[in-house]
C-alpha cells in the first residue's frame, strides 16, 4: 500500500533530453487558451511530441478545457494552482510548475515541448528563464489599441507578442494597421504576430515561429 | 554571523520553494468563518503551531535532520508524516511543496539534493516537505535547532500570508498576529525531540480536527486561490 502510494507520487526517471519549454502568458481574456488550443494540431501535424501546464487563478477550468477539448491526452494537461499570485508562479517562484514539467517528462519520455500557460495577468507579467526557454506574450484588439504604448514589460520583453482577435478590430474602433505598427515601434526588431484564434489565422505563423526558436526547425 | 545570514536566506519567503500556493487549511478555515479575521487567524495559527506542527513536521525535519544519508531512516520520516497528515490535499501540498523546494536546490546544488532527488524519481520516499527542508538544510550546514526556528517562522508566515491574500485580515493588522503568536513558537521550539531507538518506532502526532474538515470541504469546493 505504502509503495503503492510512492510510486504514484514518483517523479519517475529523468530523461536524458529535456523538452524545451514555451510559456505562453497575457491579460484576463486575451486568447492564451483559444491560442493553445489552435497550436496544439498544428504542432502535432508537424511531429511535435508535447504536454501543458496550466496556471488557473481560481478554478481548473482551463486545464479542464483542454483536458476535454479532444485534442490532447487529458494526462498529458498538468494544473498548477496559483495561490493568488499568477506572477509569482512563473517569475519569482516557478518551482511548482518546473516540479510540474518535471513530472511530466518523467511520464512521457520523448516529450520535445512543455507549453506553460499563465493564469490571466496584466501588462507586468513576465515569464523566468528559470521556468522556460523563450515565451509569448498575447494581447487583443479588444483590450484597446493603448496597449502596445503602454509599455508594459510583458509586451516588451516577451520574444513573440502576439496580437488576437483581429477579427473584432472594425467592432471596437480599433484601427489594426495602426496598433500592429505601435506594437512593433515599441519591441524594437523582436517579432510580432496577429491572431485570430477563433478562425486559426496566424497560427500557422506562431507555430513557425516556436519551431524555429526552440524545436530547431528550419 | 554567516550562519545567521544563512539561516534568513533561507527563511526569506523570496527563496523558491512553491510554499506560497499552499494555505494549509486557512482557504478552508475562512470558507467557514464568514467573519474569518484577525482573531480567527491568531487562534488558528496557535493551534497549527501547537497541535500539528510541534509535534508533527517540526519532529519529522529533526530526526530527517540527524538522519542525513540513512535512507532507511528517511523514508520511515516521511512514511510516518503521510500517517499524520489526514487531509488528502494536505499530504500532496506537502509532497508537492517538498518536490517544489527540492528543485531549487537540485539547480543550486545543495549537498544532498541530488541524492533526494534520485530517491523521489525511484518512488523511495514520498518527499514530504519536513523531510526534505531537514536532509537539506542540514547539507547546507545549518544547525538543527536553526532548521526547526526557519520550519516553525516559515509556517507561522505563510498562514498569515495566505489570510492576507484571502482579504481576512490587513498586511499590517497581521503583522500584530504573528507578534502575539511568536511567543507560542518559541515555547514549542524549546521542546526536546527524542531520537526512536528504530525506524519503525517514529511516532508523529497531529490533531486539528476542525482544520483537518476545513480542508476536506476546500478539497471539494469548486472555486479556491490555494491548492489546499
Amino acid at each position: 500500500m505504502i509503495q503503492a502510494l510512492k510510486s504514484e507520487a514518483a517523479l519517475g526517471p529523468p530523461s536524458l533530453a529535456t523538452a524545451a519549454r514555451i510559456g505562453i502568458g497575457g491579460p484576463v481574456g486575451s486568447g492564451k487558451t483559444a491560442l493553445i488550443e489552435r497550436l496544439i494540431p498544428v504542432l502535432a501535424g508537424r511531429g511535435v511530441d508535447l504536454a501543458v501546464v496550466t496556471n488557473d487563478l481560481v478554478t481548473k477550468e482551463d486545464a479542464e478545457r483542454l483536458r476535454r477539448s479532444g485534442l490532447i491526452d487529458p494526462e498529458r494537461v498538468s494544473a498548477v494552482e496559483a495561490g493568488a499570485c499568477p506572477h509569482t508562479v512563473i517569475r519569482e517562484d516557478p518551482t511548482l510548475n518546473i516540479a510540474a514539467g518535471d513530472t511530466l517528462e518523467g511520464r512521457f519520455p520523448g516529450l520535445e515541448l512543455l507549453i506553460f500557460e499563465s493564469g490571466g495577468d496584466n501588462l507586468a507579467s513576465t515569464f523566468s528563464l528559470d521556468l522556460v526557454d523563450w515565451w509569448i506574450f498575447v494581447i487583443d484588439v479588444a483590450g484597446g489599441d493603448d496597449i502596445p504604448r503602454k509599455r508594459g514589460p510583458g509586451v516588451l520583453r516577451c520574444d513573440l507578442l502576439v496580437v488576437n482577435k483581429t477579427d473584432l478590430a472594425p467592432h471596437v474602433g480599433v484601427d489594426l494597421d495602426s496598433m500592429l505598427r505601435e506594437a512593433r515601434g515599441v519591441r524594437s526588431a523582436k517579432p510580432v504576430i496577429a491572431t485570430n484564434a477563433r478562425s486559426g489565422q496566424g497560427v500557422d505563423a506562431v507555430a513557425d515561429a516556436i519551431c524555429r526558436a526552440v524545436l530547431f526547425a528550419p | 554571523m554567516l550562519a545567521a545570514l544563512l539561516a534568513l536566506q533561507h527563511a526569506d519567503s523570496a527563496f523558491p520553494s512553491g510554499s506560497f500556493a499552499f494555505s494549509n487549511g486557512i482557504e478552508g478555515l475562512a470558507a467557514l468563518e464568514p467573519n474569518f479575521g484577525a482573531d480567527g487567524l491568531a487562534r488558528a495559527v496557535t493551534a497549527i503551531l501547537r497541535h500539528r506542527w510541534a509535534r508533527s513536521e517540526r519532529v519529522a525535519l529533526t530526526l530527517a535532520h540527524r538522519a542525513t544519508g540513512d535512507f532507511v531512516r528517511l523514508a520511515a520520516i516521511d512514511e510516518a508524516i503521510e500517517a499524520a497528515t489526514l487531509a488528502e490535499t494536505m499530504r500532496q501540498g506537502s509532497r508537492r511543496n517538498g518536490a517544489s523546494l527540492l528543485v531549487t536546490h537540485a539547480r543550486l546544488g545543495t549537498p544532498g539534493a541530488a541524492e533526494l532527488r534520485a530517491a523521489l524519481s525511484a518512488g523511495t520516499v514520498f518527499g514530504h516537505l519536513a523531510m526534505v527542508q531537514g536532509v537539506l538544510w542540514r547539507g547546507l550546514g545549518l544547525d538543527e535547532a536553526a532548521a526547526a526556528q526557519i520550519s516553525g517562522y516559515q509556517t507561522l508566515a505563510g498562514l498569515v500570508t495566505a489570510a492576507i491574500r484571502l482579504g481576512g485580515v490587513g498586511a499590517i493588522e497581521a503583522q500584530r498576529v504573528v507578534g502575539e503568536v511568536l511567543p507560542v513558537l518559541a515555547e514549542v521550539l524549546a521542546e526536546p525531540v527524542e531520537t526512536p531507538a528504530t525506524p519503525d518506532a517514529i511516532r508523529l502526532e497531529s490533531f486539528t480536527p476542525l482544520v483537518e474538515i476545513a480542508a476536506a470541504r476546500h478539497a471539494r469546493a469548486d472555486l479556491r486561490l490555494f491548492a489546499n
